[in-house]
């Protein structure tokens, strides 16, 4: 549905994108991650035909953006970075601007933006000027706006930037139950909201993809080790944690927790168990030290050389 | 065509929905009719020559004013990406913008009109020239307005948009000035003339203020404000890359 092959973009000296390449199927969502600057926005600009790239090519349901833009344009429903709105309007005359200018029109707008109100669930604003809405309800506005004319494709900049934890869950949500139907873009460069959303994920840093997978995999590909703390109520614990199999280290933490490590593919908790049965020890804690995408992140990106500078 | 049409829907509501576009008319009126009706009690004549006389001067500042905020106003807050990411063309958001901000200073144009009713019932005006003076305020307007919308599409601030608009205003008036364009001639014999010939917009201004509708006069007004307007649309393509 989406082909980005070898996009170069540069604003002066500075590389936005290095020779960028990814595709998406139908139907398929994509978590697009990466810090500020990483160059994820532009990559969407390019795709949304509002910038075009210095080399490579980009191809929406087969048509080439550069060769026929207003095609690609109306395909796609874009929520930019920072939801830029008309802010003098009402959110029914903004509703309506934008339906007619993607070529709506009598009963076909009518049902549209029915439909856009209910699902983004601004029923209740639909008569306020955009300038006195809450931020949230400014962001649903935007997210109308992107669908109203039924794109197949969505491409959304930073939807739940700004958003408190409730608002998020809303637009994850809405983002959910498009999922089935339609094409979906949205980057973030808070990692943990890729996870609910979506399997798949691009990570961008410094205008390189530096991963491009399944998170599960790319969890697997950046973990080196298996790492557990546990908390056993005895002095010699350490020694004998060190004795087990596979060990390949004990950290003593304080209060008799350790962080024993392991090889990746190596479950100790059995083994750990049994051991403190044996020597009657008491065990309170097995936890082990999920890998999380941010360390998914730190791990992949120092594989690839770069640095996490700006990453909060 | 459609899409102009919803674009220009846009824009002129765009006007009315602050304070501005009352205060703007109102300022328009109250200093053209102020300016115009002071001396015109002492003068005793029918007619508007000084009202026409005085718009090349006032609408530098104030066509500006109005086309200022048709681009600079999208790119500062954002909604420039939207616009170029719907399904049409560059010029048909140009077309929308410009014909909005148009029919706008032709609101304001028309809250003059008591003026020539009250010359008719005052006195017997020179109907001919009053309708010349009324085409060339609209073409005059025209032309202005189109530098003013490239002016706009150059920047991101509203202010500089509407100062950098002002001075290739100002710039276009003074070309046509005969004391100005004998003083270029004093630096580049012949410079002087040959700008005040091809882009200076007095002597075209003065033919249909005094009533005469001169096809030249009409292609001077027409072509440039034509090569302003598709210079805004190449600029606008232009930014892609």
């Amino acid at each position: 549905m989406i082909e980005v092959r070898n996009v170069t973009k540069t604003f002066g000296p500075t590389v936005a994108l290095n020779d960028v390449s990814f595709s998406l199927r139908q139907g398929e969502i994509l978590g697009f991650l990466g810090p500020n600057g990483a160059g994820k926005s532009t990559a969407m600009k390019i795709i949304t035909t509002f910038l075009a790239a210095d080399s490579g090519s980009v191809r929406v349901d087969g048509i080439d953006v550069m060769a026929d833009p207003l095609k690609v344009r109306s395909l796609i429903g874009y929520l930019p970075e920072n939801n830029p709105l008309y802010v003098d309007m009402l959110v029914s005359e903004y509703l309506k601007f934008v339906g007619q200018a993607r070529g709506l029109s009598g009963n076909q707008l009518k049902q549209r933006t029915e439909w856009v109100i209910e699902s983004c669930g601004i029923k209740s604003v639909l008569h306020k000027s955009i300038n006195e809405l809450s931020k949230g309800y400014k962001q649903r506005t935007g997210l109308a706006q992107a669908l109203i004319h039924d794109p197949e494709i969505l491409i959304l900049d930073e939807p739940t930037s700004g958003l408190d934890p409730l608002q998020i869950i809303g637009i994850r949500e809405l983002i959910h139950s498009l999922a089935k139907k339609k094409t979906i873009i949205f980057s973030t460069h808070i990692l943990q909201e890729v996870a609910p959303v979506t399997d798949r994920v691009v990570i961008i840093n410094n205008g390189n993809i530096i991963a491009d997978g399944m998170i599960d995999d790319l969890q697997k590909q950046a973990m080196e080790t298996n790492r557990l703390f546990v908390t056993i109520n005895s002095p010699d614990a350490g020694n004998g944690l060190s004795d087990l199999e596979g060990v390949e280290s004990v950290i003593e933490l304080g209060n008799n927790r350790f962080e024993v490590r392991a090889p990746f593919d190596l479950d100790l908790r059995n083994d750990i168990v049994a051991l403190s049965h044996q020597n009657s020890w008491q065990l309170l804690e097995i936890q082990e030290a999920l890998f999380s995408l941010e360390d998914t992140f730190i791990a992949l990106n120092q594989n690839s050389g770069g640095k996490v500078v700006d990453y909060v | 065509m459609s899409n102009a049409l919803t674009i220009f829907r846009r824009e002129f509501s765009a006007y009315f929905n602050s304070p501005i576009a009352y205060i703007f008319i109102i300022v328009f009126l109250i200093l053209n009719c102020g300016l115009f009706m002071t001396p015109f009690f002492l003068q005793g004549n029918a007619d508007m020559r000084d009202f026409f006389g005085n718009l090349p001067l006032f609408l530098i500042f104030f066509i500006p004013a109005v086309s200022m905020r048709l681009w600079a106003e999208d790119k500062s807050n954002g909604t420039f990406e939207l616009l170029m990411t719907l399904p049409m063309k560059s010029s048909e958001v140009m077309f929308g913008k410009y014909f909005a901000a148009m029919a706008f200073y032709c609101i304001a144009l028309l809250g003059t009109l008591p003026i020539p009713l009250m010359l008719m019932m005052l006195g017997n005006p020179d109907l001919g020239a009053i309708f010349g003076g009324y085409i060339g305020a609209i073409l005059l307007g025209g032309l202005y307005m189109s530098v003013g919308i490239f002016t706009s599409g150059l920047l991101k601030d509203q202010i500089t948009a509407f100062i950098l608009g002002m001075l290739a205003c100002f710039a276009l008036f003074l070309i046509g000035i005969p004391a100005v364009s004998a003083t270029i001639d004093g630096w580049f014999s012949g410079f002087g003339s040959f700008l005040q010939n091809a882009f200076g917009l007095m002597p075209h201004y003065q033919s249909l203020q005094r009533g005469v509708l001169d096809i030249s006069d009409l292609l001077y007004f027409v072509t440039l404000t034509g090569a302003f307007l598709v210079m805004n649309t190449y600029w606008l393509e232009g930014r892609k890359y």
